[in-house]
């Protein structure tokens, strides 16, 4: 009832967003990037398949470019000035008289003076008297055939934008620009003739369709925040872009963006179980929990390895040889006791014996013997439960066939105590799997290589740290900016941890469900 | 009697003997002492570990315990109450600040149990109603199928809790209670609830059921309705099992760390109203795994973890003790395994 | 020979309602007889106590071999006691203290230096509710076997189809040993215990009420194994169902409180005991 609600509210929607991890639209960026980090995926198809995109990206760039052509002064200015030095260049391998070269490049100066001051004029009237100047010698034969012709153009262009730019909004437009630009990169990656970025997670757009669908958010919509009423928090509000460059020329930018994304993107249903094997980038902007999945089943089953062995015997031990005298009563006191011990107090003793005395180091072998403690306990009571659960006529049958209580034990009642036992050993390995709090002193890491577990010397990973699913999920939620970035990491991190552990337990109910039904019938 | 003279049949078919030579006895007797004592010392393994984190806790935590009020003077017991004082006397955490650390844990403790309290106050309701109507209400086949459903739900590991708690009810509660941050004792003390639950329910449904038929019929018998059979009869018969539950689920709520790391806010105060719960808080658990990862090993900060550590130790241990009892006169009680 | 039960009792409670019907004394094996591989078994004042509760008291009596012996009793009287004293499997029971000597082949089982695991395997012992292994077939039979040591498949496979068919099981199973002997049926799992038993190549087989879980056909199979074994074996068979005591056995023990009332040939018990005791639980009085 509420409690079956209570698991599929909270199990539900993690496990659904979890699995947007494995199962999601690709973009072309996304195939991109695999081609790139793994060489996976068909290059020639890849490569026409760029090629349509960027067909379709053009037009952005062009409204872009034209816009910031009107809006970006710094740019412009720059060109004007590059324009200069050009035809000072040209000039030098002209063959020309230094005179004619001198007064052809004043008149460039000038003109690219003018220019310039036409793109810093704070009024309309002041920018179009500038830039009359310059074309005033738009017909100059002397500048004809050289750079400098350019310069025409510019201002053409200038005047054309002129008309439609409002000046009082410049500098806010220079603003929203970088902005907008900022969250093309994002959708779209770098441009064409731009360098590759150091860093990976800039190199690509964005690679997912829900990714995507944030940032264009972001694009169409300008966020600021106000102050409702004095005093109060401030609250953000939202303005669509479209609004923000009304009447501009970029205002086209936002409908074709919104209307041709997918032309862009080129997004496709992919399943990628590649997640659960591939490493990640730090940060886990792009990448799979593979190195997460190992440590932690690295850790749970060196664990049990070592948990196992001592339990059962234990537990074999309580059930058949114990009589009922106080030191076994102690014993099972104790048993109790280990049972009670909140997980971060085992952590503390982890931290304090295990890698300050044991193996010098937090490391794999620490976490594990840690885990191992954990775990004992509720080896022993699965185990002894099980033990007791063989039916004593078995017992008896062999006994009076001659059987030693040793082989007695060993042929009858450790068969017939199997699944009894093996229930209780994935029960805690689900156990093992699913804790932090032990590993974080003693082995856990959150970036970090992958446990090498075939390398040099061997064994030699025992003494590694490593990164696990508990930990990391905790790392990802809370810790790491980036990764809020990419939630369905953070989903997908926990939910393969939850299914784990699920799988694990929902296999021990089967094989319980199994033995009791062989036993009824 | 009428017996027939026969001669001794040597057993014509079994040609082993059956009496053990001296050797053989000897052999015999020794190996069974021996197999005895290296399973005993087996078993006693846990007794080993047991002690050995009690050592061990205890080991790192006196260095806080005793030590004088400057870092040259050596350990003594004569300092001991005042760093008690320091420790219990005053909510102001500040164990790294260079000048003037201050150890006061009461906010901590509060914050212990803030979160704990919420819990039960949750957790306990809902989950003996639950136990009540899994043992007396439904019929048995919805109690098989409910069953793994709870067991599934304790299996949950709690980062998975604390995820959900961080990511899912946190910006939850911030909008719709407009509080200026989700995580703080409500969020922590609403997950911790639905963590307890699964250890309350099973282990009240036990009790309940142990109680057994006869003293349910013997109720109806007088004519009682079924809601006082419970109230009256059923619940204070099974009285021993149900403090147990909230017991063990209390044990479970201040022993959990990652959730109330992630979802409590982990701010030193003690909310202020008091009833305030939509305050951050932080706990003994919370403040360990926070502050030890980036603690001097030796440091006092260091120490005094392992004094809070200690405090939880001993605390759950009490805790455990008490249920042990409990549940033991429960079984004695109702002669059945629960 | 049909025995006529003692009309009139004195208290005037009626003749029994069925005649029990006691077989012909058979001639029992004489000493050089081959087939017989059977032990003695002499009780001489053999006492057990469950801690201060008395098992059973003073027991004095010999019990040969290659013939049937039942004991018979009210429940509560310490058959199951004996029984059980002799292979030793008390020794489950916790606090058990026994005096006097209970010997087998000449042997006292009590003694503190008596190889328990050869004793277990002279003596084999048959129980109330059948209990196979949760194994296969093959696996039930060749587990006493294994044991003792036998390893080669062929010896083994020898042995199991042996005592398969001495207890008339092996054309019932023959075609499929790997089966899991929980699958066959009661009467069945009981004669599958019986070859279990056997495979150890026992003298002596206890049987502690062997038929009490089955129906009257599958005890009727049963009761006529016990017919065909009992040529080589020294059985011992504790049972609360006279008319089967009867049918079954040569020699007739009754026991009552702890205490051997009565022993001698069944033919004597049932139609002219000795004991008023014996007479009144015969004829229905008590028990």
């Amino acid at each position: 009832m509420l409690i079956a609600l209570a698991l599929v509210a909270i199990l539900g929607p993690m496990l659904a967003r979890g699995a947007m991890a494995v199962v999601f639209r690709a973009t072309v960026e996304f195939r991109k990037m695999q081609s790139d980090m793994h060489n996976r995926g068909n290059a020639s198809a890849l490569e026409a398949e760029a090629a349509d995109a960027a067909e379709a990206r053009k037009p952005v760039y062009e409204m872009l470019d034209a816009f910031a052509h009107g809006v970006d002064t710094q740019l412009l200015e720059r060109e004007a000035a590059q324009v200069y030095r050009q035809v000072g260049e040209e000039l030098e391998r002209r063959s020309v008289s230094a005179e004619v070269r001198q007064e052809v490049r004043r008149l460039t100066r000038n003109l690219r003076d003018a220019l310039i001051e036409a793109y810093q004029a704070a009024d309309r009237a002041t920018a179009e008297q500038h830039l009359a100047r310059v074309l005033k010698h738009a017909d100059d034969e002397r500048l004809a055939g050289t750079a400098a012709e350019r310069l025409f153009d510019y201002a053409r262009d200038y005047r054309e934008h002129l008309r439609t730019l409002n000046f009082d909004r410049r500098r806010e437009y220079a603003v929203a620009l970088a902005e907008v630009q900022d969250a093309v990169r994002r959708l779209l990656g770098p441009r064409p003739d731009e360098p590759t970025p150091p860093l990976a997670m800039h190199r690509y757009g964005a690679t997912r369709m829900d990714m995507a669908a944030r940032v264009l958010d972001g694009l169409l919509h300008a966020e600021t925040w106000v102050e409702p009423v004095p005093g109060k928090p401030l609250v953000k509000q939202r303005i669509p872009r479209e609004e923000q460059f009304a009447g501009t020329r970029l205002a086209a930018l936002f409908p074709y963006v919104r209307e041709h994304l997918d032309e862009m993107l080129r997004p496709r249903l992919t399943f990628h179980p590649q997640y659960f094997w591939d490493d990640s980038i730090p940060g886990h902007y792009f990448g799979g929990v593979g190195p997460e999945i190992l440590g932690t089943l690295a850790l749970t089953a060196l664990a049990i390895l070592l948990a196992f062995p001592i339990g059962l015997i234990s537990a074999a031990y309580l059930v058949e040889v114990a009589g009922e005298n106080p030191a076994v009563n102690f014993i099972r006191m104790c048993i109790n006791t280990l049972a009670g011990v909140p997980s971060i107090v085992f952590g503390l003793f982890g931290l304090a014996f295990f890698v300050h005395y044991v193996t010098g180091r937090p490391c794999v072998l620490a976490a594990a013997l840690t885990l191992a403690v954990l775990v004992l306990p509720v080896i022993i009571r699965a185990s002894e439960e099980a033990i007791r659960a063989v039916p004593p006529a078995y017992k008896e049958a062999a006994l009076a066939l001659g059987a030693s209580r040793f082989r007695c034990f060993l042929t009858v009642q450790l068969p017939a105590a199997l699944p009894g036992v093996l229930t209780g050993v994935i029960l805690s390995m689900s156990r093992a799997a699913g804790e932090t709090a032990p590993i974080l002193f003693t082995g856990a890491i959150a970036f970090g290589p992958a446990l090498d577990l075939l390398g040099w010397p061997p064994g030699g990973w025992l003494f590694s740290q490593t990164r696990a699913l508990s930990y990391g999920g905790y790392d990802i939620a809370v810790g790491d900016r980036i990764a809020a970035m990419v939630p369905h990491q953070q989903y997908g991190m926990v939910t393969t941890l939850i299914a784990l552990v699920l799988m694990l337990n929902i296999t021990a109910i089967i094989i319980r469900w199994r033995i009791s039904r062989k036993l009824r019938g | 009697m009428i017996g027939r003279e026969k001669p001794e049949a040597t057993a014509v078919g079994f040609d082993r003997p059956l009496l053990l030579t001296a050797r053989q006895d000897l052999v015999g007797y020794a190996g069974g002492l021996t197999g005895r004592a290296v399973l005993f010392s087996i078993a006693a393994s846990s007794v080993l570990a047991v002690l050995l984190i009690f050592a061990f806790i205890i080991r790192e935590a006196v260095p806080f315990l005793l030590r004088g009020n400057d870092a040259a003077a050596g350990l003594s017991l004569a300092n001991l109450p005042t760093r008690l004082g320091e420790l219990f006397g005053s909510d102001q955490w500040h164990p790294e600040a260079s000048v003037a650390p201050e150890f006061g844990t009461l906010a901590i403790l509060a914050g212990s149990l803030y979160v704990t309290v919420t819990a039960l106050a949750v957790g306990v309701p809902v989950g003996l109603l639950t136990a009540v109507c899994l043992s007396d209400v439904v019929p048995f086949s919805v109690r098989q199928a409910v069953k793994p459903v709870v067991e599934l739900l304790a299996a949950i590991p709690s980062v998975a809790y604390g995820f959900f708690a961080v990511l899912v009810l946190a910006p939850l509660i911030q909008k719709h209670l407009d509080v200026p941050t989700g995580t703080n004792v409500l969020n922590a003390g609403l997950i911790l609830a639905v963590m307890a639950i699964p250890t309350i329910v099973s282990i009240s449904e036990d009790a309940l059921s142990a109680v057994g038929r006869d003293l349910r019929e013997a109720s109806y018998a007088c004519g009682a309705t079924r809601a006082e059979t419970l109230l009256r009869v059923v619940i204070p018969a099974a009285h021993n099992g149900i403090i147990a539950a909230v017991l063990l689920g209390m044990m479970r709520a201040i022993g959990e760390t990652m959730v109330v790391w992630m979802a409590s806010g982990m701010a030193a105060q003690v909310p202020a109203p008091w009833w305030d719960l939509a305050q951050s808080v932080r706990t003994m658990t919370g403040t360990i795994a926070q502050e030890m990862g980036e603690t001097v090993v030796g440091s006092p900060h260091y120490h005094a973890l392992f004094v809070l550590g200690l405090v939880l130790l001993v605390f759950t241990f009490s805790l455990n003790l008490a249920t042990e009892t409990l549940l033991g006169r429960m079984r004695r009680q109702g002669g059945k395994k629960p | 020979m049909t025995g006529v039960e003692k009309a009139e009792p004195e208290t005037g409670s009626g003749p029994l309602l069925r005649p029990i019907q006691v077989r012909a004394p058979r001639q029992l094996a004489d000493a050089d007889d081959k087939t017989c591989r059977g032990a003695v078994i002499q009780s001489k004042g053999f006492s057990l106590y469950y801690g201060p509760k008395v098992g059973v008291e003073n027991i004095t009596m010999d019990i040969l071999p290659c013939a049937v012996t039942a004991i018979i009793g009210p429940s509560g009287c310490g058959k199951s006691t004996f029984l059980r004293s002799i292979n030793r499997m008390n020794d489950l029971i916790p606090r058990t203290r026994a005096e006097g000597r209970l010997e087998v082949a000449g042997v006292n089982v009590y003694d503190r230096a008596v190889n328990l695991v050869n004793l277990r395997q002279q003596v084999g012992m048959v129980f109330q509710k059948p209990n196979p292994f949760p194994k296969t077939i093959y696996d039930n039979v060749a587990y006493g076997p294994r044991l003792q040591g036998v390893r080669r498949r062929s010896e083994l496979a020898e042995r199991v189809e042996q005592c398969l068919h001495a207890a008339a099981l092996w054309d019932e199973v023959k075609d499929d040993l790997d089966k899991s002997a929980l699958s066959l049926s009661g009467g069945q799992q009981q004669r599958l215990c019986i070859a279990r038993a056997l495979a150890t190549r026992p003298t002596v087989l206890l049987m502690d009420e062997p038929c009490s879980a089955l129906d009257p056909i599958a005890t009727g199979k049963i009761e006529d194994l016990i017919a065909q074994l009992r040529e080589q074996y020294t059985i011992v068979i504790v049972t609360h169902n006279m008319q089967q005591a009867a049918r079954v056995s040569d020699r007739t023990a009754f026991f009552c409180l702890g205490k051997l009332i009565e022993y001698g040939t069944t033919e004597a018990i049932f139609q002219n005991p000795s004991c008023k005791e014996t007479e009144d639980y015969i004829t229905g009085r008590f028990g």
